[in-house]
């Protein structure tokens, strides 16, 4: 296991996969982000991955409980739904002026340190958010694509140092609509493609998944840089609203 | 509280209905509906949802997965495929159907006023109405990271209980929902129509001034060997893949 800057935990799995598999009851696979805090996870986790194997039970046990009355179609084995594989592969490669690599590395598994991608969020000006719930958010999107930047050291294997200088994610139903939210590029390395490499992926995925409905809330200074993606501004009038308590 | 106002108007004799505050512009523009209200079941648990008389509802209230759909000449949206319904469900954070009762579904679509009969009958009338002898006439879910944001999908009643307050009763637990879960960052994409609504439930333009924006490339732009998926009536073009290497 290579000494990277992350610190992995103990059940990650041994084969190359960059993130653990966590199978539910009925065999549905998830993307779950590796996270390296202190934040006691154990409770929330187990709370929130047993509402999931929830709520999988009881639309297959709703299923199968009306056949009385209609033809059932038999229940959807969590095999039939492609997988989301994890991704990783070296997007550019670069020698800096002094000598030593730069690789820059793209990867869909939702490998992100909460920590690194909360220093991420304050170098480009964003407000802070609370810890726990970014690794919600990470852990509950359908899919984080992220760019670290590995730097490899002349000589010695095993010193390279990997940082974080990229990550979009989005949500979705997996089926009809995804939102694609957060998106960030270290500004040192703005305007080289990056930030248009992780959204293009992202709506790859999308739309190999069949989803057809990718939106998402554009601030007025990146409006343009998602028309050039291929995004529409309130297309044939719809425009998204957000809910605002009165009191 | 607009939601319950809305709810029991149909109870007070007419003449009592001039004493109560004039319902907000929103609600008036829909035509409040007359007939006494049908007693209902709300329900937040996925499993109550049987597919496919989700599929019906949909059907019957013409609404389309897809935010452009297809529409023949009859001015119907295509049919949804149930097997993505079912995935679409299954994977939302918060799913609400609303029941009531088979028989107020049947009158309502005969346009008989009465329930005749006692007897047999009486048991049917005075039980409550559960999601397993009831029909279900609204849905609506919402889906989340459950930490940061939600997206609200898919509110649909069906058109013979409308402008009861029930849609807006349907986005409330909703709301509800995904705030006990501690998320207060909320979205709705609509269209026209949607908006009103959506402005009645308590949404606005965005505070902070974005832009909504959703991924209709234009076919010109891109070669025809490109990879393109059909979502409704668009033709959506794979981005072409790009190269790096510098």
């Amino acid at each position: 296991m290579p000494a990277l800057g992350l610190v992995v935990l103990p059940f990650a799995a041994a084969d190359l996969n960059f993130y653990p598999r966590i199978v539910s009851s009925d065999c549905r696979c998830h993307q779950f982000a590796l996270l390296n805090s202190p934040i006691p996870r154990g409770r929330r986790e187990q709370k929130i991955s047993r509402l999931k194997a929830s709520f999988w039970e009881s639309i297959r046990s709703g299923i199968l409980k009306n056949s009385t009355t209609q033809v059932i179609e038999p229940p959807v084995a969590a095999e039939e739904e492609e997988e989301l594989l994890p991704e990783e592969f070296v997007l550019v490669e670069r020698t800096r002026p002094d000598g030593t690599i730069e690789q820059i590395i793209f990867s869909s598994g939702g490998n992100v340190d909460v920590y690194d991608l909360q220093a991420l969020c304050d170098k480009v000006g964003w407000p802070r958010r609370p810890l726990s719930k970014l690794a919600a958010a990470l852990r509950n999107s359908y899919m984080v694509v992220t760019l670290h930047s590995v730097s490899k050291s002349t000589g010695e294997e095993g010193n390279d140092q990997k940082k974080l200088i990229g990550m979009a994610r989005a949500t979705s139903d997996h089926a009809f609509n995804a939102t694609i939210w957060d998106v960030l590029v270290d500004p040192s390395y703005q305007g080289q493609g990056l930030g248009k490499a992780l959204i293009e992926k992202l709506i790859r995925a999308l739309l190999q998944r069949d989803i057809g409905n990718i939106s998402l809330f554009a601030d007025s200074k990146v409006v343009e840089f998602y028309r050039n993606l291929g995004f529409e501004a309130d297309p044939e009038g719809i425009k998204g609203m957000f809910w605002y308590p009165k009191n | 509280m607009a939601v319950a106002t809305a709810v029991q108007v149909g109870n007070l004799p007419s003449k009592f209905r001039r004493f109560l505050p004039s319902p907000p512009k929103i609600a008036a523009q829909i035509k409040p509906n007359s007939a006494p209200p049908p007693p209902l079941f709300i329900s937040t648990n996925p499993s109550h949802v049987n597919p496919h008389h989700l599929r019906e509802l949909y059907v019957v209230c013409n609404h389309s997965c897809h935010r452009f759909p297809t529409i023949d000449a009859a001015g119907r949206v295509d049919p949804i495929d149930a097997h993505k319904l079912r995935t679409a469900v299954s994977h939302s954070s918060v799913v609400v159907s609303v029941f009531t009762k088979l028989e107020f579904v049947a009158s309502q679509s005969s346009n008989s006023s009465s329930v005749v009969g006692i007897g047999g009958n009486w048991i049917r009338r005075v039980a409550p109405v559960t999601p397993e002898n009831g029909r279900l006439i609204g849905f609506g879910r919402a889906v989340s990271d459950l930490g940061l944001t939600a997206s609200i999908y898919d509110i649909m009643v069906h058109p013979a209980f409308r402008g009861r307050g029930i849609g807006r009763m349907i986005v409330k637990r909703i709301i509800r929902m995904l705030i006990n879960r501690d998320i207060y960052d909320i979205a709705a994409l609509c269209s026209g129509k949607e908006r009103l609504f959506f402005r009645g439930c308590g949404f606005g333009e965005d505070m902070l001034g974005s832009t909504t924006m959703m991924y209709a490339p234009s076919l010109s732009s891109y070669s025809k060997d490109e990879q393109m998926i059909s979502a409704g009536r668009k033709l959506l073009a794979f981005p072409p893949p790009r190269d790096f290497q510098k």
